[in-house]
């Protein structure tokens, strides 16, 4: 690779998809563009990366690229978020046993979460997440918080690379965890673990990943950069494709990439039926960087004491669907006419406005009705 | 060394004792050409091995002959001026020139000028050479991850049969797998792809 090449970080995961399949098929050479792919183990890793400047972007989950980019870990390296990769694909998945008494529990009425609740309360039990900045903690604290238990009180919330938490739950170091595809599915057909909720189950549709980029590296490459969003979105329409998922699978399945049996893989993609709530890469304005979620994700660090109530604005301004509508636009993308929309309002498929033709949305209901 | 010299030079007095330097550090076959004259159409006809220009005063206007030199018909350069200037020199040696030297050289320093100069010329344009090959194998893959995507997604058929497939039909037709995926993806590519 030449000293050129864009570094593009991703972890070992099915969302990292459209990146990998820009690389392999061709599509960011199509935008005359070298990308040095680069699959990191962990999203520490990929967020000291980013902050010394030695990955130009990554696909990263949004709380992490705003604390990089705030400087709330490590040093501070200005990020900006133009492109969102991925909308759900994250999975709560608990040791056997527990999930078998949760299940049990649920049978004889009220909900999984509140029969979860019942068994953690107050017990300091031990669940993962992959990032303390990552959507999966965010989510999972926000749904075991609907049915009463609170994180740091009630339980212990502890940090485990997502291509470790099978050996994490099998040692029996953690009850259970949350994390992304195919993760979820890896455990179950270990035998170790039992996915009790996607994340469809506590904010249908939610944000899951987007292109994290140097905001120096940006300045000084705006026209690459726009290649980069056009080769990505190429690629999210492919991923996007049910037709395409045996090939997906079995691309990601390599040992370059995540090293593991395609099936699993398989179950998380678009329009394969399987264990996990397969995530969404183009329907559905997955790829726009709304602003909205921005916010959404700094109500709720805020919430968790992650970052100071009154970062709001600076992190909305991390979000850039300017340079998204500009690298996007003239291809025919359509361009939502706001960038804010009301998070959680929408029980069914809705059409949201915007050019050249309004998108088709669907619901994005919350666990517990709220609207942010 | 039974190397072709091209020697340009539009000073004629300066141009007879570099070729008598060379002619003496064993190099017979010096040809002659005036500075002004088109340096790509000179070298196509005459076919040198080395190309030696030779100036009083470090020029910039020469360094675009020796740019479309570079571009179109390679060959090993040595350049020599009367004045030393960083600058140009990193300008010449970016545009092209394997080695910068002072006039007024000895026999045994033209030698070993001219040998390394040369040496340096093969190195580069092996490098070159890789560099290209490794560019258009990794086009050929590419093209070949397409053509397994397309036919998977439209016989319905697992990654190996695929490339199997590939291999199958490039050995029936007797042409290289990269062709024959060419032709899946032409025309499919974006029905396919973009699906």
């Amino acid at each position: 690779m030449s000293d050129f090449a864009i570094r593009v970080g991703v972890l070992k995961l099915t969302d990292s998809a459209p990146v990998i399949a820009a690389h392999e098929l061709g599509f960011f050479a199509d935008e005359g563009l070298e990308v040095a792919l680069s699959i990191e183990p962990s999203w520490a890793n990929v967020a000291d990366k980013l902050a010394y400047g030695a990955l130009d972007a990554a696909a990263i989950v949004p709380p992490l690229a705003i604390a990089v980019s705030l400087g709330l870990r490590g040093p501070e390296q200005r990020l900006i978020v133009p492109y969102a990769l991925s909308l759900g694909g994250n999975g709560v998945t608990l040791a056997k046993s527990l999930a078998d008494a949760v299940r049990a529990e649920a049978v004889r009425g009220g909900s999984v979460v509140e029969a979860l609740a019942a068994r953690l309360r107050g017990t300091g039990a031990k669940l993962a997440v992959v990032h303390e900045y990552s959507t999966h903690n965010l989510q999972l604290r926000y749904w075991l918080a609907t049915a009463g238990v609170e994180a740091d009180r009630d339980i212990e919330i502890v940090v485990t690379p997502p291509a470790r938490t099978l050996e994490a739950l099998r040692s029996g170091r953690i009850l259970g965890f949350c994390a992304g595809a195919p993760w979820g599915d890896i455990a179950a057909r270990a035998g170790v673990g039992v996915s009790i909720a996607t994340s469809e189950q506590i904010w249908r549709h939610a944000p899951e990943k987007v292109l994290g980029v140097r905001e120096a590296w940006a300045d000084a490459n705006p026209e690459a950069l726009h290649g980069l969003l056009r080769a990505l979105y190429r690629a999210a329409r492919f991923c996007d494709a049910p037709r395409n998922a045996a090939y997906i699978a079995a691309l990601l399945a390599r040992r370059a990439y995540l090293d593991v049996e395609p099936h699993a893989i398989l179950s998380s993609l678009p329009g394969t039926l399987g264990g996990e709530s397969p995530s969404v890469f183009h329907r559905h304005a997955a790829t726009y960087p709304w602003r909205s979620h921005a916010y959404w994700m700094h109500g709720q660090m805020a919430r968790w004491g992650l970052i100071d109530a009154v970062a709001r604005e600076a992190v909305g301004a991390i979000y850039r669907p300017d340079i998204y509508a500009e690298a996007l636009g003239p291809v025919g993308a359509a361009i939502p006419l706001s960038d804010e929309k009301p998070e959680g309002g929408h029980a069914r498929a809705w059409s949201v406005p915007a050019t050249p033709e309004s998108i088709t949305m669907e619901s994005d209901l919350f666990c517990d009705g709220a609207v942010f | 060394m039974a190397l072709r010299v091209l020697l340009i030079d539009s000073d004629a007095g300066r141009a007879a004792s570099l070729t008598l330097a060379l002619n003496q550090a064993g190099f017979d076959d010096v040809l002659g050409a005036d500075a002004g004259a088109d340096l790509v159409e000179t070298v196509r006809r005459l076919s040198p091995d080395l190309v030696v220009i030779d100036m009083a005063l470090p020029d910039r206007d020469a360094l675009e002959g020796v740019r479309s030199l570079s571009a179109n018909v390679p060959r090993p350069i040595v350049m020599f001026a009367d004045k030393d200037d960083p600058a140009f020199v990193d300008e010449a040696i970016a545009a092209g020139v394997c080695s910068y030297n002072l006039s007024g050289v000895s026999d045994r320093e033209m030698k070993s000028i001219v040998a390394s100069a040369v040496a340096l010329f093969r190195r580069y344009n092996k490098i070159e050479t890789e560099l290209a090959a490794a560019k258009s194998a990794l086009e050929e893959r590419r093209v070949i991850e397409r053509a397994k995507a397309t036919l998977m997604a439209k016989r319905k058929i697992t990654e190996p049969a695929a490339y199997r497939w590939l291999q199958r039909t490039a050995m029936n037709e007797n042409r290289r797998i990269a062709q024959v995926a060419a032709d899946v993806i032409k025309g499919e590519d974006d029905n396919v792809l973009l699906a």
